[in-house]
């Protein structure tokens, strides 16, 4: 197999863009129709998806120590779309007369043995890996709704309690299925430790012109099932630090941050702990109410919340907002940089991309060191 | 023996109905006993009949075998190299796939600027509301400063230090309970107002909410 013709070839491929992937999956489609019932009726975000999957991997085909747990958790994730081993020869032979087809004269008996052997590679790892985390794991999780607590017009909290225990470190979050949106698979953070009982919470904020997020937050009663795939992510609580912990929300992104808090509080001797909450009004700010309740309780926890898009402001509005209690204005990320040094603690951030990238930016520039921010940005995963 | 006029066929040619039609058998020999001649005319009926039959059978699939070998030279009408027909088919889907792509987007982008118009509705009834709230409290404050400044103004300047109603004419006196009256009620009238107002806001509210719940698809019935 020789690398540098593989990439050649794919970078000849690639420049055929989207192209390239319709071509794949309608060859994959006409040769096994039954297999189109595994993906949306847009296919759109499918291809993408396809096409970074396949340069991403023939960019590291050469490098096998970051190739391989990369197949491996590709090949885990996928057994929540039902895909088992006798897929993988249909994929392979679409995938191969798409690369025959774009190659045009390019193409050769070389070339054709380098790529098979490619990608029997690539689907012995993926698969093994899904035999062997289907001894221990479920391709999915089925989970019925047992609370839903509307908490904006655009902002609902969840209950979730899953047919079996789902083991998860605090900070990680799940794809989620929804019976009246099949197919399509949306990251949450669950928003608690593990409890006795097992149930999950998840904060979920309509996604304008989102398919899955709007049925989730308005169309979603006690009762509804949903399907969740294995828990993913790596905003999780460094265990052996010493230091004082840092959580900096936005919006929704408080979810995991929530649990790791949760994961804190059980220590026997907690780490002194500020959680800075930010939104653009202050009705975003959808938790307060339990964070100030946590805050009461905890001597060693300070919740700041914070509003960027509404002014302090005199007059009425402001009387309605029955008076001062300690809100903060103005971008998340000052607001968090104004309240420093921050340069002893662990920070863990999460929120809208732009948000995240801000509070990392001033974090940084105030002396913290870059490996103890951790941090996840959700955005794309919402929709 | 009696041979009967049995059709005369040339060599490679085949027997035809009318052929075994004309045949004719002779008599059998007087006191010899032959075949019943009923039974062999209605014998040779059936055979000529099937003659008839295959023959028209054979006419049409030499038919059916030119029409197909014309067709087949003819070119790509029709018939194709199964490979030709696989990338047609792979064509097709694509077009197809295309296409429910471009439903989906604009169904996306249409739900994403009716949301966008709902929430700009959403803010300026918000803001309006806060912005006549505050118009009212505002109106309420001015009236209630006015009507402080008149009674101090009808009170004489030169009298004690805190002029209080006994001390006024009866007239005056009069007057300034008729306004602290005036103002009980102005307050009590404006909390009334203020109140069904907000009532009604957060009505509107809710009514938007189910209105907008109901037009959720969604299997929850």
């Amino acid at each position: 197999m020789d690398a540098q013709r593989l990439k050649a070839s794919f970078a000849q491929v690639a420049e055929k863009g989207d192209a390239v992937a319709l071509f794949f999956y309608s060859d994959l489609f006409v040769r096994n129709p039954h297999l189109r019932d595994m993906f949306p009726i847009g296919m759109s975000g499918q291809r993408d998806k396809l096409l970074r999957a396949l340069g991403h991997i023939v960019s590291q085909v050469d490098d096998l120590s970051n190739l391989v747990p990369f197949l491996q958790q590709l090949g885990r994730d996928h057994r929540r779309f039902g895909i088992v081993a006798e897929h993988y020869p249909h994929v392979g032979a679409s995938l191969l007369a798409t690369l025959r087809h774009f190659s045009g004269t390019a193409w050769t008996d070389d070339l054709e043995s380098d790529w098979t052997a490619a990608y029997t590679l690539v689907a012995k790892v993926m698969l093994e890996a899904a035999d062997e985390n289907a001894l221990t794991s479920p391709a999915w999780w089925n989970g019925q709704v047992v609370a839903v607590e509307r908490r904006r017009f655009d902002i609902s909290v969840l209950r979730i309690q899953p047919d079996r225990p789902l083991p998860y470190a605090p900070g990680q979050s799940v794809a989620l299925e929804v019976p009246s949106r099949l197919r399509h698979w949306r990251y949450y953070s669950m928003a608690n430790a593990p409890r006795p009982d097992h149930t999950v919470d998840f904060h979920v904020r309509l996604v304008d012109g989102g398919p899955v997020s709007p049925v989730l937050v308005r169309g979603t009663q006690a009762g509804d099932r949903v399907r969740m795939g294995a828990p993913i992510g790596t905003l999780t609580l460094d265990e052996s630090s010493p230091r004082d912990v840092l959580l900096v929300a936005g919006s929704t992104g408080l979810a995991p941050l929530k649990a790791i808090l949760e994961q804190v509080s059980r220590r026997a001797v907690p780490p002194r702990v500020h959680l800075f909450f930010g939104a653009r009004s202050r009705d975003g700010l959808y938790d307060l109410e339990d964070l100030a309740k946590l805050a009461d309780g905890f001597p060693w926890l300070t919740v700041v919340p914070a509003v960027s898009d509404e002014p302090g402001g005199h007059g009425f509005s402001s009387l309605l907002q029955s008076g001062d209690d300690g809100i903060e204005h103005g971008n998340l990320s000052d607001v968090v940089a104004r309240r420093g040094p921050w340069d002893g603690h662990d920070a863990y951030v999460c929120g809208p991309a732009v948000m995240v990238g801000h509070t990392v930016e001033q974090l940084t520039r105030l002396g913290v060191p870059r490996d103890r921010i951790r941090l996840e940005t959700f955005a794309d995963a919402q929709r | 023996m009696n041979s009967p006029n049995l059709p005369v066929v040339s060599e490679g040619s085949r027997l035809t109905p009318g052929e075994l039609h004309s045949v004719v058998f002779a008599r059998a020999a007087l006191g010899r006993r032959g075949y019943d001649e009923e039974q062999v005319r209605n014998f040779l009926q059936y055979v000529e009949r099937e003659l008839v039959k295959i023959f028209t059978d054979k006419a049409a699939l030499a038919d059916e075998v030119n029409r197909l070998r014309s067709q087949a030279s003819s070119g790509s009408r029709g018939v194709m190299a199964p490979e030709d027909a696989h990338f047609q088919a792979v064509r097709i889907l694509s077009q197809a796939q295309q296409t429910a792509d471009l439903y989906v987007a604009d169904a996306e982008r249409y739900t994403r600027e009716l949301a966008h118009e709902a929430r700009l509705h959403r803010e300026a009834i918000l803001s309006d509301a806060k912005g006549r709230a505050e118009q009212m409290l505002e109106d309420a404050h001015r009236k209630a400063a006015a009507v402080a400044e008149a009674a101090v103004r009808t009170a004489p300047p030169q009298a004690a230090p805190a002029p209080r109603p006994e001390n006024l004419p009866d007239a005056d006196r009069l007057a300034l309970e008729r306004e602290i009256a005036y103002l009980r009620t102005y307050s009590d009238v404006y909390r009334t107002h203020l109140r069904s107002y907000l009532e009604a806001l957060l009505r509107n509210v809710d009514e938007w909410e189910s209105s907008e719940r109901a037009s959720l698809p969604g299997g929850n019935a």
